[in-house]
C-alpha cells in the first residue's frame, strides 16, 4: 500500500529494479497450509494473499495523501541523482518496490488481522461502528498504515552512510552526502506522517505505545548498526538472552505494540491487549529466526552467500561452543584475510546451533499460537495461525 | 458566579488597554495597515518588496534605527507602568519554573546503551539559551493568570517546555547531518563526533522520547497541536531544498520556510500551554500569534546575524546560509538593489567566490536593515497580541523578550 506504491514512482529512475533477497521471499518454499495435505506446499505469498482478502481493501486515505504530496515527487526526482552510487537509499527504495510486487506488508497486515480477530468490544469504542469495513475499524486501518510508515522510516534511516568511512567505489562524496540528505528527509517525512496519523487517532495511550515502539526500534537499529560496523571483531560476544533482547527491540517491539494498540483502539480490556502484544512479539521473533535460518537450511545455497554473524543460529552455535573455540573456527575459515562463508556455514551446520535455532523458532511460534487461543475462532484468527505455521515449518 | 466575576474583571482590565492612546497605537494602526496591504497584495499579486518598501518609507524614523542600538522604550515603559511590577529579566523569571530542565529532559531519555545516551544528551548540557522553554513557561503563567489569576504552572505545561526543547534539539541533530555542519553552540556537532549514521538515530530517539512525554500529558488536542510542529519542520526542510525563480514568490517562499522551520514550534507550543491553562479559544489564538510573530522575528534576526556577527560569538560559523546555498532575508532584500545577485541566488552561490561576493553585496545594501525592520514589525505584532492578556509580570516579560529577540547579538 502506501509506501510501496508511493515509491513505485522510483523504479523508472532507478534503472534495473532487479530482484533483491528480502527476508520474506526466502520463506516461500517451506510453507504449507494447515488442513491441506502437508505434501502440497503452498507459498508464503498464498498465505498472505488469502489473509489480505480477509481484511478487505488494503489501501487507505493516508497512503493516497502521501502519494499525492509534493514532497514525495520531490524525493523521487532527487533519488534519480543517486543512480550509479552505492548509497543504501537506492537499495531500500528498490526493496520497497520489489516487495510491492509481492504484495507484502506483513506488519500492517498482522495489525489488520488481529483487529478483525478480536472484533468489536462490548464497551463503546472510540471508533464508531459505522466506520467498520470488513470487521475492522477505520482507526485500526490507520494504525496499520502508521505501523508501516514507522517501519519504513527506520528502514530508510538505517541506510545513512558515514561520510568519513567512504570508499572510492561508493561514488563521489558529494553524491553520498546528497544521498544522506534525501534519506534523512524522506525518513523524517514518513515519521511526520506517522505522527500526524497518530494524532488523528485521538487516543493518547495509542500515541504513547507507538512512540515507545519507535524508541525501541531506534535502539534496536542502533545495536544492529554498531554490531555490523565492527568488521574486525567479526562477531559479538553476546549470549542468546542478549540476542533475544536486542531482536525484540529491532524486530518485535513495533509489531507487538501495534497489535496492542489495535486492541486499545477497539477498547478491548488489558487482558486482550496483552494477548495481542504476545502474538505480535512472538510472531515477529519466530519470523526473524526463520529468516536467520535460511542460509543454513536452503538446499541450494550458492557458496558465495554470506550470512550475518550475529544471526540466531550463529549466536547459538557460539554459545554451545564457547567463545574461544568459536574464534578459532572463524580463524580457520579465513583465507587471505577474507572469510570463507561456505566453509563457516558447513562448520556451523555440523554443530547444534541450527537445530536449536529451529527449536527457538518453534518455541516462539507456539507462544504466538497460545496467545491466539484467547481470541474466538474466525477466518482472521486462522490466517494469523497460518502465518505462524508458515514461519515455523521447516522441510 | 466566580467565572462571571473573572470575566468582568478581565473585561475591565482589557478595555483601558484597548482604548489607551499609548505609544503603541501608531504601531497598531500601521500594522492593521500592513495586514490590509498584505491582503491586498496577495489578491493583486503585489510585490512583497514593494509592500515592505512602502512601509519603510511610511516610517522613516524606525527605518533609521540601527539594530544594535535599537530600543523601543515606548513598549518597555508602558508595560512597566501597566503591571506596576519592578523590572525582572525575563530569563530569570522564566528559569524559576525551569530549574532542573536539562536533568528532567535527560530523565525522559530512558536509554540503556551508554553511547546512544551520551549522544542524545549531548545538547542537553545546560549551555543552550533555552529560549523556547523560557517563552513556553512564561506564556503558561501569563495565560493562567489571565484565566483565573492562578499563580501556578501546571506540570503538564512545564512538560510542554521540555518537549519543545526536545523537538528543537532533535531537529537540530538532523539539520546538522543534512547541512554537514561541524560546529554548534561552540562545540562539535553530533555527526562530527559519532558519524552520520548514529546521529540520525539519535535525532529519531529524541523525537520518540518527546512523543512519549507528549502522549503522557493525556490531552489529544495538545498532541495534535505539537504534531503539527513535526510536520512543519519536515515541510520547512523540503521548502529549503527548492528555490523559486520569481522574486515575489521567492520572498513568500522564504517566509513560509521560516515559519515552518522556526516559528511553528514556538507558536504551537505557546498555543499548547494556553490550551492547558485556559479554555478560551481567544487566548489560544493570542498565544499562537505571539509565538508565531516572535518566532519569525527570531529567525529573521538569526539570518541577519549570519552576516553581522562573528563566528566566535555565534558558536557556529557565519555566512553559513550562503555556504549552504540559501538566500535568506538580507540577501533577498539586497538583490533588490543589486539585481546581479539573481544569478547567484539561482545557482545557490555554488560558483567560486559567490559566497564572498554575495556577502559584500549584502553588507553594501540595506538588506540587513530591511530584514531587521521586518523583524521589528513582527515583534510589534507579537507585543500587540500579548498585550491583550491581563497584566502580569510574565506577560511583561514576554513583551521584553520580544525586545531581546531584536537586540540579541548571538
Amino acid at each position: 500500500m502506501s509506501l510501496r506504491q508511493l515509491l513505485l514512482r522510483l523504479p523508472c529512475y532507478l534503472g534495473a529494479s532487479g530482484p533483491r533477497r528480502g527476508p520474506l521471499d526466502t520463506i516461500s518454499s517451506v510453507v504449507s497450509w494447515r488442513g491441506q495435505s502437508s505434501r502440497s506446499p503452498a507459498h508464503w505469498n498464498q498465505v498472505v494473499s488469502e489473509a489480505e482478502k480477509i481484511v478487505g481493501y488494503p489501501t487507505s486515505f493516508m497512503s493516497l495523501r502521501c502519494l499525492l504530496s509534493d514532497e514525495l515527487s520531490n524525493i523521487a526526482m532527487q533519488v534519480r541523482k543517486l543512480v550509479g552510487t552505492q548509497h543504501p537509499l537506492l537499495t531500500t527504495a528498490r526493496g520497497l518496490v520489489h516487495d510491492s510486487q509481492n504484495n507484502l506488508q506483513l506488519r500492517g497486515l498482522v495489525v489488520l488481522l488481529i483487529s478483525k480477530a478480536a472484533g468489536p468490544s462490548s464497551v463503546n469504542a472510540s471508533c464508531q461502528s459505522y466506520d467498520m469495513v470488513s470487521g475492522i475499524y477505520s482507526c485500526q486501518r490507520s494504525l496499520a498504515e502508521i505501523t508501516e510508515l514507522i517501519h519504513t522510516a527506520l528502514l530508510v534511516h538505517r541506510g545513512i552512510v558515514n561520510l568519513d568511512e567512504l570508499q572510492s567505489s561508493d561514488g563521489p562524496l558529494k553524491d553520498m552526502q546528497f544521498g544522506n540528505k534525501i534519506a534523512i528527509l524522506s525518513g523524517d517525512f514518513l515519521l511526520a506522517n506517522a505522527c500526524n496519523g497518530l494524532a488523528l487517532l485521538q487516543n493518547t495511550k495509542v500515541v504513547e505505545l507507538l512512540a515507545s515502539a519507535l524508541m525501541d526500534l531506534v535502539q534496536g537499529v542502533y545495536h544492529e548498526n554498531s554490531t555490523s560496523a565492527k568488521e574486525n571483531h567479526i562477531t559479538d560476544d553476546i549470549g542468546i538472552l542478549t540476542w533475544k533482547k536486542q531482536t525484540f527491540l529491532s524486530h518485535g517491539a513495533l509489531l507487538a505494540k501495534s497489535c496492542q494498540a489495535a486492541m486499545e483502539l477497539a477498547k478491548h480490556d488489558a487482558e486482550v491487549q496483552d494477548m495481542a502484544f504476545q502474538y505480535g512479539k512472538h510472531m515477529a521473533m519466530s519470523h526473524k529466526i526463520n529468516s536467520d535460518l535460511q542460509p543454513f537450511i536452503k538446499e541450494k545455497t550458492s557458496d558465495s552467500l554470506t550470512f550475518n554473524l550475529n544471526s540466531a543460529p550463529v549466536v547459538l552455535h557460539q554459545e554451545f561452543l564457547g567463545r574461544d573455540l568459536w574464534i578459532k573456527q572463524i580463524r580457520e575459515a579465513q583465507r587471505k584475510g577474507r572469510l570463507d562463508y561456505a566453509k563457516l556455514r558447513e562448520t556451523i551446520s555440523a554443530g547444534k546451533g541450527v537445530t536449536s535455532a529451529i527449536d527457538l523458532c518453534r518455541y516462539h511460534g507456539n507462544k504466538a499460537l497460545e496467545a491466539l487461543e484467547s481470541f474466538p475462532p474466525s477466518e482472521a484468527r486462522t490466517a494469523l495461525e497460518n502465518i505462524v505455521f508458515a514461519v515455523t515449518r521447516f522441510s | 458566579m466566580a467565572s462571571c466575576w473573572w470575566r468582568w474583571r478581565r473585561g475591565c482590565s482589557w478595555r483601558p488597554a484597548a482604548r489607551s492612546p499609548g505609544p503603541g497605537s501608531l504601531g497598531r494602526a500601521g500594522l492593521s495597515g500592513l495586514r490590509a496591504a498584505a491582503a491586498a497584495a496577495s489578491r493583486a499579486q503585489m510585490s512583497y518588496f514593494n509592500l515592505v518598501k512602502s512601509l519603510t518609507s511610511a516610517f522613516p524614523n524606525m527605518y533609521s534605527i540601527s539594530r544594535f542600538h535599537h530600543v523601543t522604550p515606548a513598549v518597555c515603559c508602558c508595560s512597566r507602568t501597566r503591571s506596576g511590577e519592578k523590572y525582572t529579566d525575563p530569563f530569570n523569571l522564566g528559569w524559576r519554573d525551569l530549574k532542573g530542565l536539562y536533568e528532567d529532559i535527560r530523565k525522559e531519555l530512558f536509554i540503556s546503551t551508554t553511547e546512544l545516551k551520551d549522544m542524545c544528551e549531548y545538547y542537553f548540557d545546560g549551555k543552550g539559551k533555552a529560549f523556547r522553554p523560557i517563552i513556553v513557561v512564561l506564556m503558561a503563567r501569563a495565560c493562567n493568570i489571565h484565566h483565573n489569576n492562578s499563580r501556578n504552572v501546571q506540570a503538564s505545561q512545564r512538560a510542554i517546555a521540555l518537549i519543545a526543547e526536545m523537538i528543537h534539539t532533535a531537529s537540530l541533530v538532523h539539520d546538522d547531518v543534512i547541512d554537514d555542519a561541524s560546529s554548534r553552540r561552540g562545540k562539535h556537532t553530533v555527526n562530527k563526533i559519532w558519524g552520520e549514521k548514529k546521529a540520525v538515530l539519535a535525532g529519531d530517539l529524541i523525537l520518540s522520547a518527546a512523543s512519549i512525554a507528549l502522549a503522557r500529558i493525556g490531552n489529544t488536542t495538545v498532541v495534535s497541536i505539537l504534531t503539527q510542529v513535526i510536520e512543519d519542520l519536515v515541510r520547512g526542510e523540503f521548502l529549503q531544498l527548492g528555490s523559486k525563480e520569481n522574486e515575489n514568490e521567492r520572498f513568500a517562499h522564504y517566509l513560509e520556510k521560516t515559519f515552518k522551520k522556526t516559528a511553528s514550534l514556538i507558536a504551537n507550543s505557546c498555543k499548547a500551554v494556553s490550551v492547558l491553562g485556559c479554555p478560551d479559544p481567544v487566548v489560544h489564538e493570542i498565544a499562537y500569534q505571539y509565538g508565531k510573530n516572535v518566532g519569525l522575528a527570531f529567525q529573521l534576526i538569526d539570518d541577519v546575524l549570519d552576516f553581522t556577527s562573528c563566528s566566535d560569538r555565534m558558536g557556529k560559523p557565519t555566512s553559513a546560509d550562503l555556504k549552504l546555498g540559501l538566500a535568506t532575508g538580507p540577501v533577498l532584500f539586497a538583490c533588490q538593489q543589486f539585481p546581479e545577485m539573481n544569478a547567484m541566488i539561482m545557482r545557490r552561490f555554488s560558483s567560486p567566490g559567490d559566497v564572498d561576493r554575495a556577502r559584500q553585496y549584502v553588507l553594501q545594501s540595506d538588506g540587513v536593515q530591511q530584514t531587521t525592520y521586518l523583524a521589528q514589525r513582527y515583534c510589534r505584532e507579537a507585543v500587540r497580541e500579548i498585550s491583550k492578556l491581563r497584566p502580569s509580570p510574565e506577560r511583561d516579560a514576554l513583551i521584553q523578550l520580544s525586545e531581546i529577540v531584536l537586540t540579541r547579538d548571538k
